[in-house]
């Protein structure tokens, strides 16, 4: 038992702290430039600038806060989108991309189970997806003490924390593409794709009267800004995404096992 | 109990037909050489054992697990090893890596002993590996846990001709230690050497399963004679020869006729000249000599058939059923079959390997 874990955790090591030095630079770079600019912001000129529904979508009103400047800098753009992206494509490829070169075949000769298989491909997903949680937070919380903008270490936790069962989402969606699609690379794209659309239908819907269409985008589930700026902390919404990764787990387990392996 | 046994197993990807009512068992101890072509539907049906993909109709058992079985088939993959074709593995961590994580998958009991054979270099790279040290990575984690089954596609694909040997070699003292095997090859020469029973699969369908002494026993001699004036080739169809070929001396176009039709054979003129006439001859000797020497006897060459050459009457042939049917009664029953007859030999061929590339 988690022998296949095991050995994929171990693969995708590199890449993850590979991922997790470069959002670590990214967020060293932003926590040194945050005085200087935060100094210079004049957020009443900002909002008065752009049009209501932009600064809406944009949250700008919350910028001018070391909090609410590295939630949209850092978490907004590198969680939501960045390391969102690098989970769910990882998924994408766990299954797809075996099948394809033929590394299926070898592994399924073995006795183990093709649920198995899935959920051991899936835990190992947990090395990304902690690695540079655990790696940014560090940098994040010495940055911003260095820096004398210290953000409230609960609040640091929080935003990682909660992270953690949007990644685990978007792994879980990426599975569900590997064992459906035909291909690696429709499974990639279908799984990256995917994330890209829900969170630009989140952006752009937030607050007008296609907001119930953010309903079914999990963006909306997990908000660094409200995280980092008002310690508002969306249990529910957490839950909410485990439940919709168990949903999607199950479903690919379930194909997966049917399915023939080409 | 046999360690595979298939009761008209097909299987259809779509429209397209992989394999189609395949029926054979194969017992424990033996060496099955399951026979064919590229495309033939060799892979689709080991892939079907393997339980890689469900069967459209039919069954099999492999150690008595139903393969639509997948509980049942799991734990009997213990005792299973399983050498793919084309054996795919994680190009990015060593051989060594990848032996560690699949022995602890299967249980490895004899890596060490199997690596003094088959010798890949386990600390590089796996992506760096030589198509013959994947293939020999792949034998040993084949036979690391010592299953008592191998299924084998194309085993000595991607291996020199030392390690073929080798591996034959092996698989013949494997054999001695009671273990069965099931391999897939298109190579002749490699099964006569090791198996004891072959079946035969031509576009999805099995159209022989014979035992190798007996396969070749059919196949017969082929005997080469050149004979002085001009013989047609329906002078040969004697009983027992087959795919009687007589080309013309110097001056005349080399003619070939088989044996489709005896009646417009093509005569070949030349009063003078020598007429070779060669053909494969599946009877007793005493008809033959008899036969060869009513004529004027110039040369005669009589030796053991290739075992390609009795491949090739199954592939050059459309009508499988014929072929069967024709090898079964040792006797050549074309002249009389409306589209039994091989007809020109390379003609035939392409059009086999059109339809065969088409069945992949």
């Amino acid at each position: 038992m988690f022998e296949t874990a095991r050995f994929e955790g171990e693969r995708r090591l590199t890449g993850s702290v590979v991922v997790a030095l470069g959002l670590s630079a990214f967020a060293a770079m932003m926590v040194l430039i945050a005085p200087a600019i935060l100094d210079e912001f004049d957020v009443a000129a900002l909002t008065e600038s752009f049009p209501p529904a932009l600064v809406e979508a944009m949250r700008l009103d919350v910028i001018a806060t070391i909090e609410g400047f590295m939630a949209l800098e850092l978490y907004w753009f590198g969680w939501l989108l960045v390391l969102g992206i690098y989970v769910a494509y990882n998924a994408a490829s766990a299954i797809a991309g075996d099948i394809d070169d033929g590394t299926m075949d070898t592994l399924l000769a073995a006795p183990v189970s093709r649920w198995q298989v899935l959920f051991e491909k899936y835990l190992s997903l947990l090395v990304p997806i902690l690695v540079v949680n655990v790696v940014v937070l560090v940098v994040v919380y010495a940055g911003t003490q260095l820096v004398n903008e210290p953000i409230a270490a609960v609040d640091l936790v929080a935003v990682h924390a909660l992270s953690v069962p949007y990644l685990l989402f978007w792994g879980a969606f990426g599975m569900l593409a590997s064992v459906i699609a035909p291909r690696r690379v429709v499974a990639e794209g279908v799984a990256a794709g995917a994330l890209v659309a829900t969170f630009l239908v989140e952006t752009v819907a937030d607050g007008t009267d296609l907001d119930w269409l953010g309903l079914v985008s999990p963006t909306r589930y997990y908000d660094p800004v409200a995280i980092l700026t008002a310690s508002d902390y969306n249990y529910t919404g957490a839950a909410l995404l485990l439940a919709g990764t168990a949903v999607l787990l199950l479903a690919s387990g379930a194909w997966f096992a049917r399915r023939d392996v080409q | 109990m046999p360690a595979i046994q298939t009761h008209d197993l097909t299987k259809y990807y779509g429209d397209v037909c992989g394999v189609e009512d395949l029926s054979f068992s194969v017992e424990e101890g033996e060496v099955f050489g399951f026979l064919g072509p590229n495309g033939a539907g060799k892979t689709t049906a080991i892939r079907t054992l393997m339980g890689f993909q469900s069967p459209t109709e039919g069954t099999a058992t492999v150690l008595d697990a139903d393969i639509t079985d997948t509980a049942a088939l799991r734990r009997v993959r213990a005792n299973v090893g399983y050498l793919p074709s084309e054996p795919g593995f994680d190009e990015s961590v060593t051989g060594r890596r990848l032996l560690d994580y699949h022995g602890s998958l299967r249980g490895d009991v004899r890596s060490d002993e199997l690596l003094e054979l088959f010798d890949p270099p386990l600390d590089r790279r796996v992506g760096e590996y030589s198509r013959g040290n994947v293939q020999m990575l792949a034998i040993v984690m084949a036979f690391m846990h010592d299953p008592d089954l191998l299924i084998m596609d194309e085993p000595t694909s991607g291996l020199d001709p030392l390690k073929q040997e080798e591996l034959l070699e092996f698989i013949r003292a494997e054999q001695d230690r009671g273990k069965t095997f099931f391999f897939s090859s298109h190579i002749l020469s490699e099964v006569r050497k090791v198996c004891d029973r072959i079946g035969i699969i031509r576009e999805g369908r099995l159209v022989e399963l014979e035992d190798v002494a007996s396969l070749i026993d059919r196949s017969g001699k082929t005997v080469r004679a050149n004979i002085g004036g001009s013989v047609t080739a329906a002078e040969f169809e004697i009983e027992g020869a087959h795919d009687v070929t007589v080309s013309g001396g110097p001056g005349s176009a080399d003619q070939a006729s088989d044996t489709a039709t005896g009646d417009d054979a093509p005569e070949i003129d030349g009063g003078e000249e020598t007429t070779s006439v060669s053909f494969t001859y599946t009877g007793a000797y005493e008809p033959l000599l008899g036969h060869l020497l009513e004529y004027e006897l110039l040369d005669l060459a009589i030796e053991e058939a290739p075992l390609e050459d009795v491949f090739m009457r199954f592939y050059g042939d459309h009508d499988a059923e014929a072929v069967v049917e024709r090898v079964e009664n040792g006797t050549d029953e074309n002249g009389g079959d409306e589209d039994g007859g091989p007809g020109e030999d390379g003609h035939d061929e392409a059009q086999d390997a059109e339809a065969e590339t088409a069945d992949v």
